[in-house]
């Protein structure tokens, strides 16, 4: 961490000067009577103003993703294709979340607009109906951590608060279960996919050196330690957490899968993530939408549209919003930051400027917006699903010379066609290469190595989550058959 | 002047009570007036000229000196609450008010909300 330091609010002083926090005039801008209460990007609000801003930003982001015509319609009918699930882990984000859409869609009351007239005048239609049911999914991570505690219960305490909504929870190593993985619609298999992270090429891991019968903790150990920096380990965390409800939403015939990421937190999560390679994927993390292959009905393999409609409202607003509304915040495990990596230090660097320029973050966001990768994508990353950028391990292997056993390596592959991360077709090495599978950020999460050099586990290859088997493109299962039927 | 006490009301929100003994509301009575350099030193030994009205810069310092119980680098963070804790005071952002130059009042409600559990 050290090494890394926190460029907080020193640099952010040097590089731009200080402006005012609000304008001149201390009443509340929208009813332009009452005396303010909160400064939100320099303009202020009153307590009575500022609620219904939030809540119309909300259903501004959500509401076009819901129907086609809610867009652009003054009076959308709303009515999604299949059920609702949000993600909820406790924070602030996803509190507002819940507490919003419950009051929005499920409380029985029509929603109402700025002025707090019932949208659609009073015979719009029940609301309730806009998705068949709403689930609410926790991943409890603290198998991840050594010391953390166990907040299933006092999780399941919030969401019993809103009896509409059904509490799915689940645990960071059922990412590890074969058993919740045929439970949520998964082929079956006997065996686990395991991968050689000792090696640059990662290659399948050869059965007979595969360690036989981990339990899903173990398994997911396994993975979590080896990877190379704690930066991967908790990229790696927010991937599974991440994979694991998007099949939640998909086992229950979901249409839309909803996060509290906050503009605060959408801008961290945009700059770590390119940090991090994630670039090609830098729409994803604003809005996608997510079609699984290889499962059966067509129920439960319909897209999903992934959606973050507090993705306008700052995490201030988000934590004034949960204050005047009463909204208990159950909160997240303090271990689970004391893990350090790119993530954390975004994080401060963020907060830090937002509060002396609160408009950065959003100009973060909108900047980001407009990025579009250049190429078709080519098929989706078996980790996490993300687009894969074409070529990428070809650039990488051109750009990248990390050792002098590296260099070495990379002047044979010039002098012979073959790449070195293009699995050679020899007989010595006949396992398939995950590298063509992965994006670039994934590749990264697997092979980056920390300036105190690589981990030396003793080369026990490393399980991989149980969707990597079945979420490749075909070629790529059909590959590890083949693998698999030969070993 | 220096004998007078102000009575206020703390609370703690979104997580930051964890930092003081998990205990959400703090009834507290802190001196009118208080050292320039915000220890929580009585001022009535100290020169007039060092001394001035407690505010909410002078709280902050007294909260962490008196009541927090654990990292105080969650709390302050040079010399004003570390970025990521809104303050209301008495139901108002503290960015309305002055923010550390506050000069409290007898039963003000001073909010210390955490927004850093993110998402
Ligand atoms: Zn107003
Ligand atoms: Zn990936």
């Amino acid at each position: 961490m050290s090494s890394c330091g926190n460029p907080q609010s020193t640099d952010a002083d040097e590089l731009m000067p200080r402006r005012l926090k609000f304008g001149r005039s201390r009443v509340c801008v929208r009813c332009r009577e009452n005396p303010g209460n909160i400064v939100i990007r320099h303009a202020v609000y009153c307590r009575d103003c500022f609620s219904p801003l939030v809540t119309m930003k909300f259903r501004k982001a959500l509401q076009p993703a819901i129907n086609a015509s809610a867009g652009t319609s003054k009076r959308p009918r709303l009515k999604a294709e299949g059920n609702l699930l949000m993600a909820f882990s406790g924070g602030l984000g996803s509190s507002v979340l819940l507490d919003i859409i419950h009051s929005t869609y499920f409380s029985g009351q029509p929603p109402v607009d700025e002025d707090g007239n019932p949208v659609g005048g009073k015979k719009h239609p029940r609301n309730a109906s806009v998705w068949p049911s709403a689930s609410v999914c926790y991943v409890e991570v603290c198998s991840a951590f050594p010391g953390m505690r166990d907040r299933t219960e006092e999780v399941r305490g919030a969401v019993e608060q809103y009896p509409s909504f059904e509490f799915v929870p689940l645990r960071v190593e059922d990412a590890f279960d074969k058993s919740w993985w045929e439970q949520v619609g998964g082929a079956p298999s006997a065996f686990q996919l395991s991968v050689d992270l000792g090696i640059g090429n990662l290659s399948l891991a050869s059965a007979s050196s595969t360690p036989p019968d981990l339990t899903p903790v173990e398994s997911m150990r396994t993975y979590l330690a080896s990877l190379p920096t704690p930066t991967a380990v908790s990229s790696a965390i927010q991937n599974l957490v991440r994979m694991l409800t998007l099949h939640a939403a998909r086992s229950r015939g979901a249409s839309h899968l909803l996060l509290g990421t906050s503009l605060t937190s959408l801008s961290i999560g945009l700059i770590s993530s390119i940090s991090q390679g994630g670039g090609y994927a830098t729409r994803e993390e604003l809005q996608e939408e997510w079609t699984p292959s290889g499962f059966g009905s067509t129920e439960t393999s319909r897209p999903i549209s992934i959606v973050r409609p507090l993705r306008d409202v700052t995490m201030k607003e988000c934590a004034a919003y949960a204050w005047w509304n009463d909204i208990k915040i159950v909160g997240r495990d303090k271990s689970a930051r004391a893990i350090q990596g790119i993530a954390n230090l975004t994080k401060d660097f963020i907060v830090g400027l937002e509060k002396d320029y609160p408009s950065t973050v959003s100009t973060i966001a909108r900047t980001c917006a407009k990025l579009a990768p250049k190429d078709a994508p080519n098929g989706n990353c078996i980790l996490c699903q993300r687009p894969v950028q074409h070529g990428i391990q070809e650039w990488k292997s051109r750009i990248s010379i990390r050792s002098y056993a590296d260099a070495k390596l990379a002047l044979a592959a010039h002098t012979h066609p073959s790449s070195q991360c293009d699995p050679p077709a020899q007989p010595l090495d006949p396992m398939p290469s995950l590298t063509p599978r992965l994006c670039y950020s994934c590749h990264t999460t697997l092979t980056s190595r920390s300036s105190r050099g690589l981990k030396t586990t003793g080369h026990l290859p490393a399980p991989l989550p149980v969707w990597s088997k079945q979420s490749g493109q075909s070629e790529m299962r059909d590959a590890i058959a083949d693998y698999l039927l030969d070993g | 002047m220096s004998s007078d006490t102000l009575s206020l009301k703390i609370e703690f929100g979104g997580g930051l009570e964890l930092l003081f003994s998990n205990q959400r509301i703090h009834n507290i009575s802190i001196p009118a007036s208080v050292p320039l350099d915000n220890s929580i030193t009585s001022a009535d030994s100290i020169p007039p000229a060092d001394v001035k009205q407690a505010d909410v810069t002078f709280l902050m310092h007294y909260l962490r000196e008196t009541l927090l119980t654990e990292r105080p680098e969650l709390f302050i963070d040079n010399g004003t609450v570390r970025p990521g804790i809104l303050v209301l005071i008495n139901d108002t952002d503290w960015e309305l008010e002055g923010e550390g130059e506050y000069v409290l009042k007898d039963k003000d409600e001073i909010v210390f909300i955490s927004t850093l559990h993110g998402g």
